[in-house]
């Protein structure tokens, strides 16, 4: 059993919330979390479409945004990190009780540090056979949130086609929206 | 008292999906182009473009230019051939006008993605979506330190790519027809996850 005084002052990112109710794709209890090395404690994780939660089992924990994992990955690399787990990094910073920055410190490099903080979750399920499910709904809840700075179709909009797959360019394609829509249209017969 | 020879109809935005999780920004937009539907019959879009290489972020960059239909629906990679396109009107779309469709024809392939902090990810590309988000899978992960170590799969969002290279034996101009092809079967000979192969007649004929 892991000692860790959650809930204190030693990881002050971590606070109590309800788990998510909804969308919740996958849900892995018996799931110790770890940040940078640091055990965080037991809890459960859930791979919901809004965010990535993980709760400890006295009911702390923190949650991250998908827009903020850069990416996630299943090693079973034992040399690397001797247990099966689902990595997960993030493009935040995290407070450390040791107040270390993880991983800049070493190169001195400050502006780095501004650009790229970067945080390492590690989530190792005492059921190493849910590794897969819980990368793939990870995946599904990640492609849910396209990255919105990448959005620049209102500069790109010429204002006259917009659906590629109409069948004969006809604009109405849908059911209208607003009764009687089209009642003051006029019509030549 | 004016007389107008034509309808306009307005266009109603598709109702969004029920579903929770749609994604940020990918509200269905569904503009109306200035003239009328009797104009624009028989035209039909057929227009392949470059969006652009934008230095610094990424040698193949996505550049959405449309946002056609509701939030993507994620879906899970059936059993399929290299050809396989997406479910999703807006990710075809959006691959159809982008180098995208290059990486998408990288599926099966062993290659390597250089991401923005300078690790970088060998492996086997099991799927690249329209927003360039990577699957790869057996993969050689070298962080940013140099250190090294093997990942059994691996996804990393397109945001975060700086490189992603194409193998030397990938005909690249090849790869991008092939999955053209593909979007166009989909598009044109209908299938189960064909996009809007019906439209209802306007209301007021």
């Amino acid at each position: 059993m892991v000692e860790q005084g959650g809930g204190g002052g030693a990881m002050s990112f971590l606070k109590r919330f309800p788990p998510p109710a909804d969308g919740v794709r996958h849900q892995q209890p018996d799931t110790e979390a770890l940040l940078a090395g640091r055990s965080l404690g037991s809890g459960t994780l859930y791979i919901a479409e809004s965010r990535l939660s993980w709760l400890e089992n006295s009911g702390v924990g923190f949650s991250l945004d998908y827009p903020t994992i850069s990416l996630h990955a299943v090693s079973r690399d034992l040399s690397a990190y001797p247990r099966e787990h689902l990595y997960v990094m993030v493009n935040a910073k995290f407070e450390e009780e040791t107040k270390e920055a993880p991983m800049t410190e070493e190169e001195g490099d400050d502006s780095d540090d501004d650009v790229e903080p970067i945080a390492e979750f590690r989530f190792v399920p005492s059921d190493k056979s849910a590794l897969e499910a819980m990368f793939s709904a990870m995946c599904e809840c990640q492609a849910l949130h396209p990255d919105p700075d990448d959005e620049d179709s209102d500069n790109d909009y010429e204002g006259d086609e917009y659906d590629v797959e109409a069948r004969d360019g006809m604009e109405v394609d849908i059911a209208p929206v607003v009764a009687g829509q089209f009642e003051d249209a006029e019509v030549d017969h | 008292m004016g007389h107008r020879d034509r309808r306009t109809p307005r266009v109603a935005a598709p109702p969004l999906p029920a579903a929770g999780g749609a994604g940020r920004g990918a509200g269905p937009r569904v503009r109306e182009g200035r003239g009328s539907a009797g104009q624009r019959a028989g035209r039909r879009r057929r227009r392949l473009c470059v969006q652009g290489l934008a230095h610094g972020q990424g040698l193949l960059r996505v550049r959405p230019s449309r946002r056609l239909s509701p939030a993507p629906v994620p879906s899970p990679c059936p059993a399929a051939a290299a050809m396989e396109v997406s479910h999703s009107l807006k990710e075809r779309t959006i691959a159809e006008n982008s180098l995208v469709i290059l990486l998408q024809g990288l599926r099966g392939r062993v290659t390597t993605v250089e991401l923005r902090d300078e690790s970088a990810a060998a492996g086997r590309v099991t799927s690249v979506d329209a927003f360039m988000n990577v699957r790869l899978a057996q993969v050689t992960f070298t962080d940013r330190r140099g250190a090294v170590s093997q990942l059994d799969e691996l996804f990393v969002t397109g945001r975060n790519i700086r490189y992603v290279h194409i193998p030397d034996e990938v005909d690249i101009r090849a790869a991008i027809e092939e999955q053209l092809q593909a979007i166009h079967r989909v598009r044109y000979f209908g299938g189960r996850d064909k996009g809007r192969s019906e439209f209802p007649h306007a209301k007021h004929k």
